[in-house]
């Protein structure tokens, strides 16, 4: 994690330390307290079978989170994810061959042909968003607004309002099978975690990507290639939100439309509550872990108490709020520590 | 100011300083970059507030949260990087956030008859509807510095007023400084400029190392006096940047080879050869275009038409990257460009280098080692890898920038503005980094709009005036006088 980095050996002054971690310290303790609250309200909440399942319900969030991760440490955003998740897993049911009572004028092909097809088409949804954003020079805001309505369009296209229900067999186990009494998609998650941890801190690119975030002009006149690394974190984010749609669709059993609509905002959320910067160069995954469970916590928390189901909406909705603006303020508290 | 003290993460700024401004007197402040007149002068205009030590205007005893407290009780201060809003007008800027309104609509009659009445007291005759940005620097500093009189300051504090003025600007800024002194303000003004600050101040203050030095009637100093208060030791005059002989062979290798560059605005028709071992300076007035010209050589920009031959070989820079990997280093005019603040010093002088230190995966061990190295040779103060950039003071910052293009040696350096802004002791170094590299065979490329800058350092000089090159100094003995005369 970066928190590690930051560590400097100058005299301990209490103040400044907490300024500089605030962003770290806030989600943590946001996470203890939830933890400590949803579990002593409500008994069912504190079992190991609901700390499994939490993590299930987060793992394809998850994935999709390692993504955005890179994309805000840019100071970008991508706000395809979700729609990419939905339009990939529909095509790879697009390209498995499914029950005669599915009316869908699909193209079966061998499993393992299809899952590389998949992939293609990911790739190519993420060089769209790339080239973009970076030959064009469409702001990421705008220009993945536009990729959500495309990829959306695509998995209306494929499906027409259908549902498809097989996928091939290896994603359908890693998407919903288990290994040794735990979901292989926590394990695909972990990895998508560990992988992007190492990238983002101990490769070149990593160093690149926070150099962008914290200084894009700096990187520039450094003689970064800014646009290759905004491009290349633009393809990432669309394949991980690619992978998470494929295992999604297993996860779920079923492909169809909309079906991945509340992950734009978990997995924005995810890094966010987590503590990476909105404005790029300061964060990293280890903040996206305890976004993610704070988020995880917080849903599963909720359905264990006893809230009016309509105020769910509401609480998610302001404790989002309520990160956005440590985010901020823990930028200015770092900024005036500074000088 | 009795007794101020000031710390940063334990670095003392200020150490128990007093400090006196009197009514109706240009004050100028000196010292180097990091001896702590700016910190000094952010106390009094609010920017910083925690310090020890007390400040009392008129008397009473103040204390500031922000600028705006400060301004409140008369103090305001005009940045060396200006707060002016280019795509406004003048007279907006003039009056910005606190426009005349009438029932809730702007008053834009009286606020340009306004604007231009409080123009003319500083002597100027700007017309109030024109866009900021179509101004001069000097025009801006100057709508920038009514706008804070407007607001009720009595004591107004200049930041570097002069760097980015050509010599007429700068006396048009003393006459109307001198007005307001007459008005009974008083003005404190920072400067590296020596022979400005003995021109136009009253009395003189000298910072060194967070102490105040001395304090005197100007009248009392010679520019060899204050140079040694500065630096703490006695020095002789130095004539540094009054004259130089120019030393350009045409018999060493071009390296880097522009012919008729041109991007269709700022740039036209340029042409220029970097030779292997020899400085190459580049004068000319602010918005000369030497800015441009030098980004086009580091692959950025659009070309328009023009070529550029590397080692004789046509090459097109794509992008930044492009013209690192054909050998090619750049450092830009402003420290914001090129350093990332709140990263760790190491960091900021690997960038440069990483691809040839590391392959996939980082090295920090390598890349600490190599910054102790630099930090070392470049005598960077404090000797620290690991703290963040920003509690490095400007100077310093300035040879990071440096340093990270030193572990590799480039075939090209181009230098924007390498001096501007620093102190003596800082600046001397720097020469003297940019010369070793000379000497160990790099192409180098200087871009000032201080002629001093351009005589210290450069071999053969290039005068820009418009974007086109108005005359080339090859050798022989090169004055100041000629340098301003071409340009």
């Amino acid at each position: 994690m970066t928190m590690a980095t930051e560590t400097t050996q100058r005299p301990f002054e209490l103040k400044r330390f907490m300024a500089e971690q605030m962003r770290n310290i806030a989600p943590v303790f946001t996470l203890i307290v939830l933890v400590a609250f949803f579990a002593t309200q409500a008994p069912s909440f504190r079992t190991f079978d609901n700390m499994m399942n939490i993590l299930s319900q987060a793992s394809i969030t998850g994935i999709i989170a390692v993504g955005l991760t890179f994309v805000i440490l840019t100071a970008e955003i991508d706000l395809s994810v979700a729609a990419i998740a939905n339009a990939i897993g529909i095509t790879m049911a697009y390209f498995t061959i499914q029950p005669d009572y599915v009316n869908i004028a699909n193209i079966p092909l061998n499993g393992a042909v299809a899952i590389i097809l998949t992939l293609a088409s990911c790739l190519a949804l993420g060089l769209v968003n790339a080239f973009g954003v970076t030959a064009i020079g469409i702001p990421s805001f705008i220009m993945t607004l536009a990729m959500m309505q495309i990829a959306n369009g695509i998995s209306a296209m494929l499906v027409r309002g259908q549902i498809a229900y097989t996928f091939p067999d290896l994603v359908t186990t890693l998407g919903a099978g288990t290994i040794f009494g735990v979901k292989w998609s926590i394990v695909v998650c972990l990895l998508f975690l560990l992988v992007a941890h190492l990238v983002l801190t101990y490769t070149r690119f990593g160093r690149y990507v926070y150099m962008v975030g914290g200084n894009r002009e700096a990187a520039e006149y450094s003689g970064v290639n800014v646009k290759f690394i905004l491009g290349a974190v633009m393809v990432i984010c669309a394949m991980c939100a690619g992978i998470a749609g494929m295992l999604g669709v297993a996860y779920f059993g079923s492909a169809q439309q909309n079906q991945f609509d509340t992950f734009l905002l978990d997995a924005i959320a995810a890094v966010v509550v987590g503590g990476t910067s909105l404005f790029g160069g300061r964060g990293g995954i280890g903040n996206t872990i305890i976004g993610l469970l704070v988020l995880g916590v917080l849903n599963n928390g909720l359905d264990h108490v006893e809230i009016d189901s309509f105020l769910k909406i509401l609480i998610r909705g302001l404790i989002l709020l309520a990160a956005l603006v440590i985010n901020v303020y823990a930028q200015k508290l770092r900024e005036s520590a500074r000088d | 100011m009795i007794g101020v003290s000031k710390a940063f993460g334990g670095v003392h700024a200020l150490r128990d300083v007093d400090f006196d401004l009197r009514r109706g007197e240009i004050h100028g402040l000196v010292g180097e970059n990091g001896a702590g007149k700016s910190t000094m002068m952010k106390i009094i205009a609010g920017v910083y507030h925690g310090f020890e030590g007390e400040m009392r205007v008129n008397g009473e005893r103040v204390e500031f949260r922000s600028p705006r407290d400060a301004l409140a009780a008369g103090i305001g201060m005009v940045h060396q990087e200006l707060s002016i809003v280019p795509d406004l007008t003048v007279a907006e800027n003039v009056f910005l956030g606190v426009q005349p309104t009438a029932a809730g609509v702007v008053n834009w009659a009286r606020m340009k008859r306004e604007a231009r009445k409080q123009l003319s007291t500083l002597g100027l005759e700007v017309d109030p509807a024109a866009r900021m940005g179509s101004l001069p620097v000097g025009l801006q500093q100057l709508v920038e510095l009514s706008r804070v009189l407007f607001s009720g300051a009595r004591i107004i504090i200049l930041d570097e007023p002069t760097s980015a003025l050509s010599p007429p600007e700068v006396q048009r800024l003393f006459q109307a400084l001198r007005r307001l002194r007459e008005q009974g303000r008083t003005i404190v003004f920072i400067s590296h400029f020596l022979d400005d600050v003995l021109e136009i101040s009253d009395r003189i203050t000298v910072f060194r190392n967070g102490h105040k030095v001395i304090t005197d009637d100007t009248a009392n100093f010679t520019k060899d006096s204050v140079i040694s208060h500065m630096i703490g030791r006695g020095s002789a005059e130095m004539h540094m940047g009054e004259s130089a002989e120019l030393v350009g062979d045409d018999s060493k290798p071009v390296v880097l080879e522009a012919r008729a560059l041109d991007d269709g605005l700022m740039v036209k028709d340029v042409s220029l050869k970097l030779r292997a071992g020899e400085i190459t300076g580049v004068y000319g007035f602010m918005g000369c275009g030497q800015v441009e010209l030098s980004r086009l050589l580091f692959g950025k920009g659009a070309l328009r038409r023009g070529q550029l031959l590397l080692n004789g070989k046509p090459v097109r820079l794509r992008s930044t990257a492009a013209a690192r990997k054909a050998g090619i280093a750049y450092v830009p005019e402003n420290r914001g460009m090129m350093l990332f603040r709140t990263e760790q010093v190491f960091k900021n002088i690997s960038i440069a280098i990483l691809d040839k230190i590391n392959r996939l995966f980082l090295k920090p061990r390598r890349e600490r080692e190599i910054a102790e190295i630099h930090i070392k040779d470049l005598q960077i103060r404090p000797p620290r890898t690991d703290i963040a950039l920003g509690n490095l003071s400007g100077g310093n910052q300035q040879k990071v920038a440096l340093a990270k293009w030193l572990t590799h040696l480039p075939k090209v350096l181009i230098l924007s503005e390498p001096t501007r802004g620093m102190d003596v002791g800082a600046k001397e170094d720097v020469i003297r980094i940019v010369k070793s590299l000379r000497d160990r065979g790099v192409a180098v490329l200087v871009l000032s709009t201080e002629p001093e800058t351009i005589l210290t350092l450069a071999d053969r000089v290039t005068v820009l005036r418009r974007g086109v090159v108005a005359k080339e100094f090859t050798s022989g003995r090169l004055e100041k006088a000629d340098l301003l005369d071409a340009a």
